[in-house]
């Protein structure tokens, strides 16, 4: 937890890129974007992450100048871009859709936002050969977007964006069109890319997978504001709520009332175990207050006798078994009534002690791996 | 055996939903075009009909064919009729120009209008079908005529003190089929910009170009086959018209549609009316095709 901090102290000692402040959007009676306040710092690979509606999309769309903040300011290396037109800002954007211009070849999609800028015509052409290089599309430059592929059409779009060297770059769900396998293999071209021509990246993703891979920081949104900010890995490990972890990843909630603090950790008495539970980490909260313990389900041992462990123990029934070739989900039932996932690695090839259905197991968890949450 | 075949070739589902329009076209388009045909090459005779007959039984299975090319001869000699065909390609052609311009601004208009304008907006643009073409010919007789509606509101407002002379002259048949054939412009360039993918302007943007360039640049380009289509609509059927240059023009207003008139109403020389109609169909023929082919590509 404390090293994972200290990485995003680092980040926010620099000066921010782009500031949104106190920033809210409504369409008629509904708020789009409820007063968030957020940094965003050069060179990052930021993405906004959350559910359809929740405000990420108009978000970046203020970014882009397609809409006007209703209150708050916009700015970009300290200079309120609120009211800036789109032509007139220095910042590009993928589209969801691409965008392309079907009128026109590959070649003078990528050269139309040079063309505005009235730069000299071998200017463009060595521009555009250069980004044609880029996303490997040098044989196709005569082609019609109609003659493209998804990918292809994906790349030209990328490079359209990237042509005039923007101070930043919005994506607006860049990979939603493509199969997963293209996906993946885009994700790291995206990052290569952006590592290489250190251009400030924010994308707009519902897919925290994809977030979780490309990005440096994460923005976890929900219903017009910012949740919570932070690496990839601090939101996987330490979400600051239940919904944030809910939303990132699987995970296991165990609702109970907090119990106090000693030297193994945060005590907590659940409905489902007459023990206590244990998690390490300490939050402020008071005695008999209602509290969650989060557990990851790769972070659960499963068991089928009784294990050598003191506390944090759970006993329960497999009810379900998805086989995922690499690892397995188990659906474990406790006597409550409710159902916890584990996820465990498929080590051996077979294993003449494998759990099976209806199989009587003990779950157990360090109390490291456990985060406790009061909202 | 055969009557396998002809099942299965012949009378197929498939097969019969297609020959539905082609029955029709066959019945009310070609075999009437044909009669006109035949009748082009007749000679006009004091009887009825007023033509002489196509094809001659003498005994033998197989008729003789009587047909003479002396209309299409005198068509082409006099330069009466060289005038009208030249004079109504010119007033269709200038009336569509006018009509595309128009009719493009009120589409685009229509397309960024609120959203629950645009039904009703749309309404207005075909309310006017719902009274006969003809009333609405005769209603500008009622606003153009110097006595008329318009005059008395130029004269009352003091911005002319002389009324102007618009009815029966070409401005007045430029006008009347302006007005007449403006929603056949509005409804495909406003489907067209309508289904067009919003974003695009907004990459225009994005990249830089201000939005009267956005305009010349992308909406436009990509309009043609909306622009086309509403062209074509309103050229092809402007050229033949009769009843507005009838109505609204005067002597200078020379269209072959009232020529075509006269020689079948007036002269009563079918055989000549008829040469004039297959002429005027030639015509139209290669814009007529080139309008299928622009509507073939805006398919795929």
């Amino acid at each position: 937890m404390n090293e994972i901090e200290s990485e995003t102290t680092k980040l926010s000692s620099d000066k921010p890129y782009i500031q949104f402040q106190n920033v809210s959007k409504k369409f008629g009676n509904f708020t789009a974007i409820n007063d968030l306040t957020l940094d965003i710092f050069n060179n990052e690979f930021f993405s906004l992450l959350g559910p359809s509606g929740c405000g990420k999309t108009t978000l970046l769309r203020m970014l882009a100048g397609f809409e006007k903040p209703t209150n708050g300011r916009i700015l970009l290396e300290g200079e309120d871009i609120s009211n800036i037109p789109p032509h007139l800002r220095p910042i590009n954007m993928m589209f969801q859709s691409y965008a392309l211009f079907p009128h026109m070849t590959v070649e003078k999609n990528i050269a139309f936002g040079l063309k505005q800028d009235k730069l000299p015509s071998n200017k463009i052409n060595q521009r555009v050969d250069e980004m044609l290089e880029l996303v490997e599309l040098t044989e196709f430059s005569k082609r019609k977007p109609n003659q493209l592929s998804g990918g292809q059409r994906q790349r030209v779009a990328l490079a359209r964006s990237l042509a005039k060297r923007p101070k930043l770059l919005l994506l607006d769900e860049p990979l939603g069109a493509l199969d997963k396998r293209l996906r993946e293999q885009t994700q790291f071209e995206l990052m290569n890319i952006q590592e290489k021509l250190g251009i400030t990246f924010i994308i707009v993703t519902h897919d925290q997978e994809e977030a979780m891979t490309v990005s440096s920081r994460i923005g976890v949104m929900d219903s017009g504001n910012v949740i919570q900010v932070s690496t990839p890995n601090n939101l996987y490990e330490a979400p600051a709520t239940k919904s944030v972890a809910e939303f990132i990843g699987n995970v296991n909630l165990f609702e109970g009332v907090y119990k106090g603090f000693d030297d193994i950790g945060t005590k907590l008495k659940c409905e489902h175990s007459e023990s206590i539970v244990y998690s390490s980490q300490s939050i402020d909260a008071k005695n008999g207050s209602k509290i969650w313990l989060a557990v990851r389900p790769e972070k659960l041992e499963i068991f089928k006798s009784p294990p050598d462990y003191k506390y944090n123990i759970l006993k329960g029934t497999i009810i379900d078994i998805g086989y995922g070739g690499s690892f397995s989900t188990y659906h474990v039932k406790l006597p409550n009534g409710n159902m916890i996932s584990v996820i465990r690695a498929n080590r051996e090839r077979t294993s003449e002690k494998s759990i099976t259905w209806n199989d009587e197991v003990y779950l157990h968890w360090s109390s490291k791996s456990a985060v406790v949450l009061t909202e | 055996m055969k009557n396998n075949m002809l099942s299965k070739y012949i009378f197929n589902g498939r097969n019969a939903v297609i020959a539905v329009p082609y029955l029709w076209l066959l019945i009310l388009f070609l075999f009437p075009f044909l009669i006109v045909l035949k009748i082009s090459f007749a000679e006009p005779i004091i009887a009825i009909p007023p033509f002489s007959s196509f094809f001659h039984w003498d005994g033998s299975f197989w008729p003789t064919i009587q047909a003479s090319f002396y209309n299409y001869v005198f068509i082409l000699e006099d330069s009466l009729y060289l005038n009208a065909y030249l004079s109504s390609l010119k007033i269709a052609l200038i009336s569509t120009l006018i009509t595309l311009v128009i009719g493009y601004a009120i589409a685009y208009s229509i397309t960024k209008a609120p959203t629950r304008w645009k039904g009703l907006l749309l309404l207005m643009v075909i309310l006017p079908f719902w009274t006969s073409f003809l009333i609405r010919v005769y209603a500008w007789i009622g606003i153009l005529k110097t006595e008329g509606l318009l005059n008395l509101m130029l004269l009352s407002l003091g911005i002319t003190d002389q009324p102007l002379t618009i009815m029966n002259t070409n401005l007045a048949v430029y006008i009347g089929i302006v007005y007449s054939y403006l929603p056949f412009m509005i409804l495909p360039i406003y489907a067209n910009i309508e289904k067009m993918d919003g974003s695009l302007i907004e990459a225009a943007a994005d990249l830089g170009c201000r939005p009267f360039k956005t305009f010349w640049k992308i909406t436009i380009p990509l309009s043609i086959p909306g622009i086309l289509a509403g062209c074509f609509l309103v050229f092809i059927p402007a050229v033949g018209e009769f009843v507005i240059p009838d109505l609204l023009g005067g002597t200078e207003t020379l269209m072959i549609g009232k020529v075509l008139w006269i020689e079948f109403f007036s002269n009563r020389d079918w055989p000549l009316a008829s040469a004039v109609a297959v002429i005027l169909l030639a015509m139209l023929i290669l814009p007529i095709m080139y309008y299928q082919k622009s509507q073939e590509k805006a398919i795929s």
